[in-house]
């Protein structure tokens, strides 16, 4: 049993994408000298959905396991494509990270006062498209909801961003497209290579018999197809340009919520689908984070613009969770998911501070340029404090825990590369500190800065949230790995049977 | 032989007949009318009796095929009974009538999507300002659409010669329609003279399979009905020189008439240059007619000859040529649509590159199983419908900004969010099916037509076609970019007429629920 008892009969899943659809629409229609309302409209729903997902977190039956609150209908029955939803232990906690990361994101939204409308709705489909991803179980409905999310992308960075924002756009578009032209190949492989003819991911996981060249062909075009959005090197350089020219919520979305699709499509569509390809290719992947991890982290240290440092240490970190899939043991497994959900809420938080608090008061994130904000807004100073040492793996915030999993677990199976891995903890530490004391400790540079307008509730309200949850993951992770585990058992003895049976 | 029972399987051809003739009957009436004003009314008159009369032959197509409503068998008899009764009876099915005009679920949809564009283009001209005789204008057009209606019926070689004909000789006369702007006039010229030589080469191919048939024919074997497709692919060799010159006179033929590279060399020029509403005719209802009388004549004249569309040595016959041909126009339509600053131009090139993926759905003939090739239809259908609706409103959303701003370069498009959303949006709908965004129609047809692809052992081909929607992904953005990143030159309002709203508002419609409920549709086009 779940903590809490929901009604069988309601389509929760369903409920909780369309709590981000229907205010879309709500706002499309409201006229434009309302611009409150519509920020209370959205922010109304976000809360809705992330009440939604909460209840299905705690409804959801830990000791029963498997995929649960599964709705299916038929959508085109003559292609084998059905709408099916359905949550794990894997999906869960990435439902769960989208609804606090939208609801506070759009409590961070609260200044867009520009083409107001046009922003809550662009904001609100792509959030559409993250919880669909989260729930859908059928290759097909994934993708178009995997679409659905990376579009409105392209408007809401080129119209509210900064710094070089249409390069950013069009750069962040054109890659993760590029990542969807391979999925789409790898599907319509499986689709015909499995001989079933369908789309749906439980038959095509327990019934579907790919031979192994061919799984050796496809592995690569899923996972690396999803792993451009998780930022894989080498094709990782359009995140640290997208983070920067987003606006706030659509950084805290993006480097929070959407990179972690890409993970957990490589690790939904791929592993879980492929093992055999899996087997073969995830020792060169494994190869490959270690870019991700340590040059990612160096380069964040050298990084002038603080929305950088959080962009390359995004890189860095999602790099982390990469190798833990490609170390594919239990251990790193839940890892990669607990760390998922970790960085999503901690780079949430760094991005409301850098991006909200500090650059929409000062109109610079230059490090050189800042300096003392530590007194002006101390509140800031502690959000951004936190995170970095959940950052860094501090014990008693939620990264430790996630670290400690990813590291142990890589071991198993790479000892060499979790040794070189290990290199990015010091190097974090070093750039965290740096960013925190440049920012916050140095003498101000601009006495401008020490009449910087308060900070409003809406700031305080959203960065606080993130703040407890980091905190209580970091304190009690068992909330949370129980029902990871749950998920990650199967997957990981499926991932190890075949690499015993063919030897 | 006729028979006095065809004449229902022929309505709504002959519906169209009558409404051309009345449309420039009517006209002729007014001829005297040369004010101003009476001109405008003139213009007025005969575009609503264009669109009210397609309306009512869409109707009657839309009762006739029984898609939507069809009669039980147990039906009480009545008066209304009767008259539907009467209709459906010339419905799909039958033997072709006189042995050259099928009746059949394929020219049927192929009828409901043609007359449908034609209407959707006949409200998309109704502020369009013809010179002197407005008459003609709309005649042309219903014209036009008569002979693409025969041409998807087509069994016999004369009959698709004429009905090609007929197609084409008044879209010639409505792309140079504006005669004294010289845009206008070098694009029916151009039209027209590439239009004849594919015309002549069309000819050649048929002459040439007339006679490889004639060849065949063995002794004192009946001769008669050597034109008609079956009969060739009967009575010929399916291999030997002859036909297989035969065959490529064919494809080359039809490739220009389709815009097919290498063979596609009029088609920016001429996209450019005709009047909005005519540039989204040609691109679509003609294309559509050509394609499916494409289809048959290559499926029921060459049936031996489909060899395949796979890399190495088993690769040929017709397939393998297509897919050539599907190559070439998928790369270079999309990679000389990247440069370009002309919004119609920009369109123009990128209708180039659709080509070339419908082109994937025929291949789907080589496919080893019965089951893939009837798939390989159905995404070929579902492609050209969802394309047809899809360019129509972006050209239609093209011509009323050409009309309100005064042309259709990227900067009499910039910031044209903040001067009028609805119609942004309308655009960007079409635009992002264009590029293949789920969920509109445009995503599932590419993902169909990829499939069938796939099956047909065309793998190395739809994964080049799927790297080049990406590269088209880029200038659709920069269309987007251009609509809402930029900042408007001035902020005046763009007034929206209701014709082009009301059209803009069907396809963007058609496309987001054809795109979303795909399988409403694909259950029709089943029985094709």
């Amino acid at each position: 049993m779940g903590l809490i008892t929901l009604p069988a009969d309601v389509p929760w899943l369903s409920l909780i994408w369309l709590s981000m659809l229907v205010p879309a629409i709500i706002i499309a229609v409201i006229p434009d000298r309302y611009p409150d309302l519509m920020r209370w409209v959205g922010a109304g729903f976000a809360l809705l959905s992330l009440i939604l997902s909460l209840s299905v977190f705690l409804a959801y039956d830990p000791v029963k396991g498997g995929f649960q609150f599964i709705e299916q209908l038929d959508w085109i029955p003559q292609l084998g494509i059905s709408y099916l939803l359905g949550v794990d232990g894997i999906n869960l906690p990435m439902l769960l990270l989208n609804g606090i990361v939208i609801f506070t994101g759009s409590l961070m939204s609260w200044n867009i006062d520009v083409r107001t409308k046009e922003y809550w709705v662009w904001l609100l489909l792509l959030t559409t498209g993250v919880y669909g991803v989260f729930s859908a179980l059928d290759l097909f409905l994934f993708f178009v909801f995997y679409e659905l999310a990376v579009l409105p992308m392209y408007l809401l960075i080129g119209i509210w961003g900064s710094t070089r924002k249409e390069y950013g756009a069009m750069k962040l578009t054109l890659f993760l497209m590029a990542g969807s032209a391979l999925v789409i190949i790898g599907m319509i492989g499986l689709y015909f290579g499995s001989g079933l003819r369908t789309f749906n991911m439980l038959v095509l996981a327990e019934q579907g018999f790919i031979s192994g060249n061919l799984q050796w062909l496809l592995f690569p075009a899923l996972f690396v197809g999803f792993g451009v959005l998780a930022g894989m090197f080498p094709f990782h350089t359009w995140s640290p340009t997208g983070h920067v020219a987003a606006p706030t919520a659509v950084s805290m979305l993006h480097a929070g919520v959407l990179m972690k699709l890409g993970a957990y499509g490589c690790l939904r569509a791929a592993m879980w689908l492929m093992p055999v390809g899996a087997r073969d290719w995830l020792p060169i992947i494994a190869v490959l984070t270690i870019f991700n991890v340590v040059y990612g982290a160096s380069i964040a240290m050298v990084q002038r613009d603080a929305k950088f440092i959080i962009g390359y240490s995004s890189v860095s970190h999602m790099g982390l969770v990469v190798m833990a899939l490609a170390a594919g043991t239990q251990i790193a497994l839940m890892g990669a998911v607990l760390q998922m959900f970790a960085h999503g809420i901690m780079t949430a938080l760094f991005f409301a501070v850098v991006g909200r608090m500090i650059y929409d008061r000062t109109h610079t994130r230059q490090l050189p340029e800042l300096g003392g904000l530590g007194r002006v807004m101390p509140f800031a100073a502690a959000m951004f404090i936190l995170g970095g040492l959940s950052s860094m793996g501090m014990p008693g915030l939620a990264g430790f825990w996630a670290e400690f999993n990813i590291f142990i677990g890589v071991w198993e199976r790479y000892p060499l590369i979790a040794v070189i891995a290990a290199l990015s903890i010091p190097i974090t530490g070093a750039y965290i500190l740096r960013a925190v004391w440049s920012v916050f400790y140095d003498e101000v540079k601009n006495p401008e800065f020490l009449h910087l307008p308060k900070l409003t509730w809406q700031e305080y309200t959203g960065a606080l949230i993130l703040a407890v949850v980091l905190v209580g993951l970091g304190l009690y992770p068992a909330w949370m790995t129980e029902l990871i585990d749950t998920a990650v058992r199967p997957l990981a003895a499926r991932l190890s049977e075949v690499a015993v049976a063919l030897r | 032989m006729f028979q006095l029972t065809d004449i229902p399987r022929l309505l709504p051809e002959i519906l169209l007949l009558v409404l051309a003739l009345l449309v420039l009957g009517s006209d002729i009436l007014e001829k005297w009318g040369r004010t101003p004003e009476a001109q405008l009314e003139r213009v007025k008159s005969s575009a609503s009796l264009t669109s009210i009369g397609l309306v009512m032959v869409l109707a009657v197509a839309l009762l006739q095929s029984g898609y939507l409503y069809q009669l039980p068998e147990t039906a009480p008899v009545n008066f209304f009974t009767n008259i539907i009764r009467n209709l459906q009876s010339g419905g799909p099915g039958g033997d072709p009538v006189a042995g050259v005009f099928v009746v059949d679920h394929l020219t049927m949809i192929a009828r409901l999507l043609i007359i449908g564009s034609a209407l959707l283009i006949s409200l998309l001209c109704l502020d369009v300002r013809p010179t002197a005789h407005p008459g003609e204008f709309y005649a042309l057009i219903v014209f036009a659409t008569l002979g693409m209606c025969l041409m998807v019926g087509a069994k016999e070689l004369l009959l698709a010669y004429l009905a090609i004909e007929l197609t084409s000789i008044p879209l010639y006369l409505l792309a140079g329609y504006f005669r004294n702007e010289a845009r206008s006039a070098e694009a029916g010229l151009k039209y027209f003279l590439f239009g004849a030589i594919s015309s002549a080469i069309l000819l050649y191919g048929m002459s040439i399979a007339f006679g490889a048939a004639l060849n065949g024919v063995s002794g004192a074997a009946n001769m008669n009905d050597l034109t008609r497709f079956d009969r060739i692919g009967a009575f010929t060799p399916s291999g030997g020189g002859l036909i297989t010159l035969a065959m490529l006179f064919i494809v080359a033929g039809m490739g220009y008439k389709l815009a097919v590279v290498p063979f596609h060399a009029w088609s920016p020029d001429v996209y450019e240059g005709a009047p909005t509403p005519i540039t989204a005719f040609i691109s679509t209802a003609s294309k559509a007619a050509g394609f499916i009388l494409l289809f048959r004549l290559l499926t029921e004249t060459f049936p031996a000859m489909a060899g395949a569309p796979v890399l190495g040595e088993a690769a040929g016959g017709w397939t393998g040529v297509l897919a050539v041909l599907a190559l070439l126009t998928v790369v270079f339509g999309n990679l000389a649509a990247l440069p370009q600053n002309n919004a119609k131009r920009l369109l123009a090139y990128s209708s180039i590159a659709h080509a070339g993926f419908v082109v994937l759905g025929l291949l789907a003939w080589a496919a080893a199983q019965q089951f893939d090739r009837e798939q390989g239809l159905v995404a070929l259908l579902y492609y050209l419908i969802i394309y047809s609706l899809t360019n129509i409103g972006a050209f239609g959303a093209l011509a009323l900004i050409g009309q309100q701003v005064g042309g259709d370069d990227f900067e009499h498009l910039r910031g044209l969010a903040r001067r009028n959303l609805p119609l942004a949006l309308l655009f960007t709908v079409c635009i992002l099916s264009l590029a293949g965004i789920p969920p509109l129609g445009g995503f599932f047809a590419k993902f169909y037509i990829f499939m069938a692809g796939w099956q047909s052992g065309a793998t190395w081909l739809v994964v080049i076609a799927v790297v080049m929607t990406i590269v088209s992904l880029y200038y659709y953005l920069r269309l987007l970019k251009v609509m809402f990143i930029e900042p408007a030159v001035d902020m005046t309002p763009v007034p929206m007429s209701r014709g082009v709203a009301a059209a803009l508002t069907i396809t963007a419609v058609g496309v987001l629920a054809l795109g979303i409920f795909p399988n409403v549709i694909l259950s029709v086009l089943e029985r094709a």
